[in-house]
């Protein structure tokens, strides 16, 4: 082997925040507590999403963060790929184009077995958002703008250097006390909101089992800087001639930096093939002797899953990795901690307005578990497909992709992973017919998310009424958080939405469907007492 | 002979199809993929379509 010498790209200079000693630091004294509606613990994508989401509903909440900048073991990339529910999430806070701007756009993704090609998929085919179907960026990127978006909203208290070491879950608050550079302090919270992530000692002090399992499938992430001009598409190979017959993953993100991630024996040992001479190797039987590129980032993993049983107890809320953790495939990890807290945003801010029962909080967990759970189901079939286990599972294979080079059906049945969509939601209390999510559809000047950016109020998408149904409708608006809206019964919501004229769909503050009902205010009010659980309330009232 | 799709969720056979496979040794899961092979023959019937599927999985063997 040739002694070629490795370059390594200078490391990411990352912002960082000050700690601020907070007011409760005065008071640890006396012993008395400062109470808050929101306290959030983890400022990673889930936490900020939420307490950004808060924000623009005029809810302050504290953000306690043991650390005080982003990322995880500094600029390592861990997420990547962000898809469309969450970019029209991020569109609705305000950040969007800033991520547009950094990262790199794509929707097609292609599938390779050996040389050949096993097939392709294009994600815009399925669209009608004004966002794209994925926009690929560093985790530390998105998380950084997010900060960035919240402290330009001066609502939100983020609290750098602040760890939480204990919580008691009392009836009628939730107490957290934080440790800080400036000594402890308990704090009192009206809800309690745990986005520590995947390791949580918030979740294991209360006793919660997440039934962990640990893959012996082994991968190794070699971020790479080079200019080469590949098209900006996800390619997976399912047995790539350069990777001794594993699988391998290509991907672009900002900076010009690549995402090439390697399927490792085994039985490796997870030290040596991340040594840069063998990761550099590696990077050369697949990119040719020519191409001059320095390493970003090496890092071995195997990946695990886990899943909470429930996801709130009592007035505390897991949302993110603390709740659940998928197999990377399919990138179903952060885009669901981000649809956790953008679930979460508008119940809470209802909650805490008193427009709406402390139950409806139970349709976060009614709603984000049974997602949670199809996400899981989706990224274990693909890590099994990716990672066969016997010879007759290697044969299975192999007869699936030969067959998938002549035949679409077979094309079917290639797992390279199932892309992160919006799941829907199953039929519960608060959405009788289950709840689908709505696109960021463009109409009559305007965009779906646009109507939603400011306050917590429903959308009542009236099709084709005329001035006097309309203005019946609108009394409704003293009643209940929502807004009406004429719409083209031949236009592009009405198609993406199948809505007639006559209907009105009704769309929940986090762009969920949560029914379509006749254009008759008595038919919209108990639409709107299921989405909001009112009627629920007075049951449990009586 | 079909080769559009046609399986209303490959995946979940796919899963299934593993799961079968569980705890087989390797000559027992050839023998339960011949069994497979026979009892869907009979859902397909149609004599030509099965010979179709014979001569394109003889035609498609791969590397």
């Amino acid at each position: 082997m040739s002694a070629e010498t490795w370059k390594f790209a200078p490391a990411y200079e990352l912002p960082h925040w000050p700690f601020v000693a907070p007011p409760d630091l005065a008071n640890s004294e006396s012993g008395e507590r400062i109470r808050y509606p929101v306290v959030i613990a983890g400022g990673g994508l889930a936490g900020l999403t939420l307490a950004c989401d808060l924000a623009l509903r005029g809810v302050r909440a504290v953000v306690l963060d043991e650390d005080d900048t982003v990322g995880v073991k500094g600029a390592s990339s861990r997420g990547i790929c962000y898809a469309q529910k969450s970019l029209e999430i991020f569109e609705r806070l305000g950040l969007y184009e800033r991520i547009r701007a950094k990262g790199i756009t794509w929707s097609v993704g292609r599938t390779f077995s050996g040389a050949e090609e096993v097939y392709t998929f294009n994600l815009q085919d399925d669209s009608a958002s004004e966002q794209p179907p994925f926009i690929n960026l560093q985790q530390f990127y998105l998380e950084w703008f997010l900060v960035d978006r919240i402290r330009e909203l001066d609502t939100t208290d983020l609290r750098w250097k602040s760890r939480v070491t204990q919580v008691e879950n009392e009836p009628d608050a939730v107490v957290v006390e934080v440790e800080t550079p400036a000594g402890r302090y308990a704090l009192e919270a009206d809800w309690f909101i745990d986005a520590t992530g995947a390791n949580s000692r918030i979740r294991e002090a209360m006793g919660l089992e997440v039934n962990p399992s640990r893959s012996t499938d082994r991968w190794c992430i070699t971020d790479v800087r080079f200019k080469v001009p590949f098209p900006t598409q996800r390619w997976t190979w399912v047995d790539a001639p350069f990777n001794e017959g594993r699988a391998v993953w290509q991907h672009l993100m900002a900076d010009d930096v690549w995402r090439l991630d390697y399927q490792m024996a085994e039985d490796c040992d997870p030290e040596t093939i991340s040594r840069p001479e063998v990761a550099g190797a590696r990077l050369r039987a697949q990119l040719g002797p020519e191409v001059d590129f320095e390493f970003v980032w090496i890092g071995p993993y195997q990946y695990r899953d886990h899943l909470l049983e429930t996801f709130r107890v009592g007035r505390t809320l897991f949302i993110g990795d603390s709740a659940h953790v998928v197999s990377p495939f399919g990138a179903r990890g952060g885009n669901n901690g981000i649809q956790d807290a953008a679930n979460l945003g508008w119940k809470l801010a209802l909650v805490l307005a008193g427009e709406a029962g402390d139950e409806l909080l139970d349709s976060y967990h009614a709603e984000r578990h049974p997602a949670a759970v199809e996400n899981l189901t989706v990224c274990r079939r693909t890590a099994r497909f990716l990672a066969p286990r016997s010879r007759a599972e290697h044969r299975i294979r192999r007869a699936v992709c030969t067959l998938a080079r002549r035949h679409e059906f077979a094309r079917r049945l290639a797992n390279t992973g199932r892309m992160a969509q919006a799941n829907a939601y199953p039929p519960s209390p608060w959405a009788k017919a289950g709840a689908r999510s709505v696109q960021n559809v463009a109409e009559g000047g305007t965009t779906l998310m646009r109507r939603l950016a400011s306050g917590t109020r429903f959308l009542g998408l009236a099709f084709g009424a005329d001035a006097s149904t309309l203005a019946q409708l609108d009394e409704l608006a003293a009643l209940f958080p929502i807004d009406f809206h004429r719409a083209d019964p031949a236009g592009p919501l009405a198609a993406h939405l199948g809505a007639t004229a006559g209907t009105v769909a009704i769309v929940r503050p986090d762009a969920y469907l949560a029914a379509r009902v006749a254009a008759e205010p008595e038919a919209v009010a108990a639409a709107l007492r299921d989405a909001l659980g009112r009627d629920e309330r007075a049951r449990l009232a009586a | 002979m079909r080769t559009d799709p046609n399986m209303a969720d490959p995946d979940g056979f796919y899963e299934a199809w593993l799961a079968a496979h569980e705890g087989l040794s390797d000559e027992e899961s050839a023998e339960l993929d011949a069994r497979l092979v026979a009892l869907l023959a009979n859902q397909v019937g149609d004599a030509q379509v099965l010979l179709a599927c014979i001569a394109e999985a003889r035609a498609g063997r791969g590397a």
